[in-house]
């Protein structure tokens, strides 16, 4: 069993009642102009905005969790929210390097130095999503996941069986990474090679999907997740990634009329938007709204799933080391 | 009691205590357990700091990798794992520090060979907490799901249930589930920074406690579906070695081949009677506080009870403990008052394995449950160490004689940082 599909009969449907998407302008659901030398910008205007209070003992991390998630849940009416079970998911490839940084810096100082105590605290793996619990009064599972670049497509495959299983109503499924100080740093952090990602500078986000039952309004489908071994050899080329795309379209969508939207994960090398064109499939390539971060799915989701009505989904990634993600999905 | 669809087929751990599971149970039962000491590997620079430190000769980055490796080998030995099941497992590690180590030991080997010359910034290169997931993946071949859960103290219990929540929907057939933590830098320091070190001695649940103290572990701990297997003529299981992972749509003639090998494999399984199953997993997430779990015992006798719930399992069935029991007083204090809160007067013994290896952090959980699986195998429990005075907030001895191993239902509890709570049960039979 080398693949994982939704479920045994390799198709599901989960509602997706509310998205948002925030990229390294930190302007919510904006397509805005950034530079990644002028990165990391500062998050607490932000905070302000959406929180409507300073979190002053939190770093760039947990702002930027806790600002992302509240941004999609204030897309629904809080009725809706009500007496509902909501699990959190929060996936992050490398984590809170921001808080850990600083910290460590402290412990090797020379001569010695004062770590901070509350810098520890913030940098233990799980704080963020500890935060993002409080300030949105969610209980019970609250999982952090941690699987390199596939870790928001992870925790949204995690997330789905949760609902699946009828132990939560709602999952509140996000991905955040944020700038690693040194550019250099961040691109081996991610094991990014001149023959293994495309070319785009290095960004950071915090987007988020709110999925499972409602009787209230929904702004499209979750339809599939595939996770899947790959040999490299077997990888990007178009024609596969095409023919792949048409046989999950004709068993997800049929004959339904949708425009068929291809979203590359960065690890794709050589997407050719005329051979899709060509094809009937429309390739949005939102690196350039987000950059390269390891979850930088949740952005191109979030965003395909707000601004691409009457569409049809695919996103499509690799591992570094030759494992596939896809996601499909509808947009109302 | 439930009827459990999930069996642990197999584990494997590396602790203070030995470089098997196996090892560290028997050196656990026969009392040969050192006391957390001053550290001497290469990489960490604060020498006044006590933990649970396992020798190794060569360097800190190389001992991680040989920690891992040895978990999983014992581990695969005992679940008699062939190659094409490990390729269909599914990996779930909990981890928290990850691969932290190469940051530390690269830099500090930097300073060492550069001496009298001021220490340069500490970069971080490590490639986040899934690096090791995918690095064990790639070199044991599996090509299951991996996934990794990084949550302090709770990971790898969490992945415990998590795994366990997985093969009760069918979604996977067998997960490999890793704990892994090295001795690092940051959480000696940071865990200092915070005062819930206690500078003598690990001593959970006693009056005299003053904090935790660190160990470095790696544990595997191979959960599988037990309702998956190949049936006889007489619509027996078969329970044994390679006859777990038929593919879904194999032929007939596969199975037959099957069958008539497994005949052969049942005869083997005779030998070993002993089962354990996996029931009740049951985690949770508080948002009260990021550091306590509450120390009225409300939060933790609610995560238990409903984790006897859910198993069908009263109180009055459990046999013994595996306590989270961390040394500091607000883990012991809503941790003990918890488990009062749900067994009155009738608490069964109570062990932390703490006082013994330390406190693994992210590795607990799988830690725990794979050296307490083996002392189980020996027939017997082992004493709570670090044990000498009894904490009237509390009222309650941890066991301190090793105890007859009897059959029923073990629980296990883990609290940690961030609200995280994980609970569950094994049963041997």
């Amino acid at each position: 069993m080398n693949r994982v599909m939704t479920n045994k009969n390799n198709i599901s449907s989960i509602p997706v009642v509310a998205a948002s998407y925030l990229g390294p302008s930190l302007m919510p659901n904006l397509d805005a102009a950034w530079d990644e030398s002028k990165l990391p910008l500062s998050p607490d205007d932000l905070v302000l905005k959406i929180m409507g209070q300073p979190l002053r003992r939190a770093g760039r991390f947990i702002k930027l969790v806790c600002c992302g998630a509240l941004a999609c849940l204030k897309n629904v009416p809080a009725e809706d929210l009500k007496d509902k079970k909501i699990g959190i998911f929060l996936a992050t490839g490398l984590g809170n390097v921001d808080e850990i940084l600083p910290f460590i810096t402290q412990v090797f100082k020379h001569e010695g130095g004062f770590p901070s105590p509350n810098q520890f605290a913030n940098s233990v793996s799980n704080a963020a999503a500890f935060f993002l619990a409080k300030v949105s009064e969610i209980k019970g599972v609250v999982l952090t996941v941690s699987q390199e670049e596939l870790s928001f497509e992870s925790s949204l495959w995690l997330a789905q069986s949760y609902l699946e299983s009828g132990e939560i109503d709602l999952a509140l499924v996000g991905g955040c990474d944020v700038f690693t100080p040194t550019v250099a740093d961040y691109r081996e952090r991610m094991d990014l090679k001149p023959d293994n990602h495309r070319f785009m500078p290095m960004g950071e986000g915090s987007s988020w999907l709110l999925i499972g039952k409602t009787s209230g309004k929904k702004i499209g489908n979750i339809l599939a997740i595939r996770l899947d071994h790959n040999k490299k050899t077997e990888r990007s080329s178009n024609e596969n990634i095409l023919s792949e795309n048409e046989m999950i379209a004709n068993t997800l969508i049929g004959m339904h009329s949708k425009q068929k939207i291809l979203l590359p994960g960065f690890r794709l090398t050589d997407t050719d938007h005329l051979f899709f064109t060509g094809k009937g499939w429309k390739v949005e390539d939102y690196l350039p709204h987000c950059g390269i971060h390891p979850t930088a799915t949740a952005y191109g989701l979030a965003r395909a799933l707000l601004c691409c009505p009457s569409a049809f989904l695919v996103h499509c990634n690799y591992y570094a080391t030759g494992r596939r993600a896809l996601v499909a999905a509808v947009t109302e | 009691m439930t009827q459990s669809h999930i069996d642990i087929r197999g584990w494997g751990a590396v602790t203070t205590l030995g470089w098997s599971a196996r090892e560290s149970a028997k050196n656990l039962l026969t009392g040969k357990v050192l006391a957390g000491d001053f550290c001497t590997s290469s990489h960490l620079i604060n020498r006044e700091l006590k933990a649970y430190e396992i020798s190794y000769a060569g360097n800190p980055l190389e001992k991680a990798w040989a920690m891992i490796d040895s978990a999983l080998t014992e581990a695969f030995s005992q679940a008699k794992l062939t190659a094409a099941e490990i390729a269909e497992s599914c990996l779930l590690v909990g981890t928290t520090g990850g691969l932290f180590i190469r940051n530390e030991y690269e830099f500090t080997e930097i300073v060492r060979q550069n001496p009298g010359k001021e220490s340069p910034p500490i970069a971080c290169r490590n490639r986040g907490p899934g690096e090791v997931a995918d690095a064990i993946a790639g070199k044991y071949g599996i090509n299951g799901m991996i996934m990794t859960f990084s949550m302090a103290c709770v990971s790898s219990s969490h992945a415990l249930v998590v795994a366990s929540q997985l093969l009760e929907q069918e979604k996977i057939r067998r997960a490999i589930v890793v704990g892994f933590e090295p001795l690092l830098n940051l959480t000696l320091q940071g865990f200092a920074s915070l005062l819930l070190y206690d500078d003598e001695q690990c001593r959970p649940f006693c009056a005299n406690r003053s904090g935790m103290q660190i160990g470095e572990a790696s544990a595997a701990v191979i959960l599988e579906r037990n309702d998956l297997f190949v049936k006889d003529e007489n619509n027996t299981e078969l329970d044994s070695k390679g006859y777990r992972g038929v593919e879904e749509g194999a032929t007939q003639a596969y199975m037959t081949i099957r069958r008539g090998a497994a005949d052969v494999a049942n005869k083997d399984s005779r030998m070993k009677t002993t089962r354990y199953r996996f029931a009740g997993g049951y985690l949770f997430n508080d948002n009260n506080s990021l550091t306590s779990a509450g120390v009225d015992g409300e939060l933790a006798g609610n995560v238990i009870g409903h984790t006897l719930t859910a198993a069908e399992i009263s109180p009055a069935e459990i046999v013994a403990i595996k306590a989270h029991g961390t040394g500091t007083r607000d883990n012991d204090l809503s941790e003990g008052r918890g488990l009062t809160r749900v067994f009155g007067d009738n608490l069964p013994p109570v062990v932390s394995l703490k006082g013994a290896i330390g406190h693994t952090l992210g590795a607990a959980g799988a830690v725990e449950t794979a050296l307490w699986l083996s002392c189980l195998e020996e027939g017997m429990l082992p004493k709570s160490f670090g044990f000498t005075q009894i904490d009237p907030d509390l009222g309650f001895a941890p066991s301190q004689v090793n105890i007859p191993a009897k059959d029923g239902a073990y629980l296990f509890t883990f609290f940690g940082f961030g609200g995280t709570c994980t609970s569950y049960i094994v049963i041997k039979e």
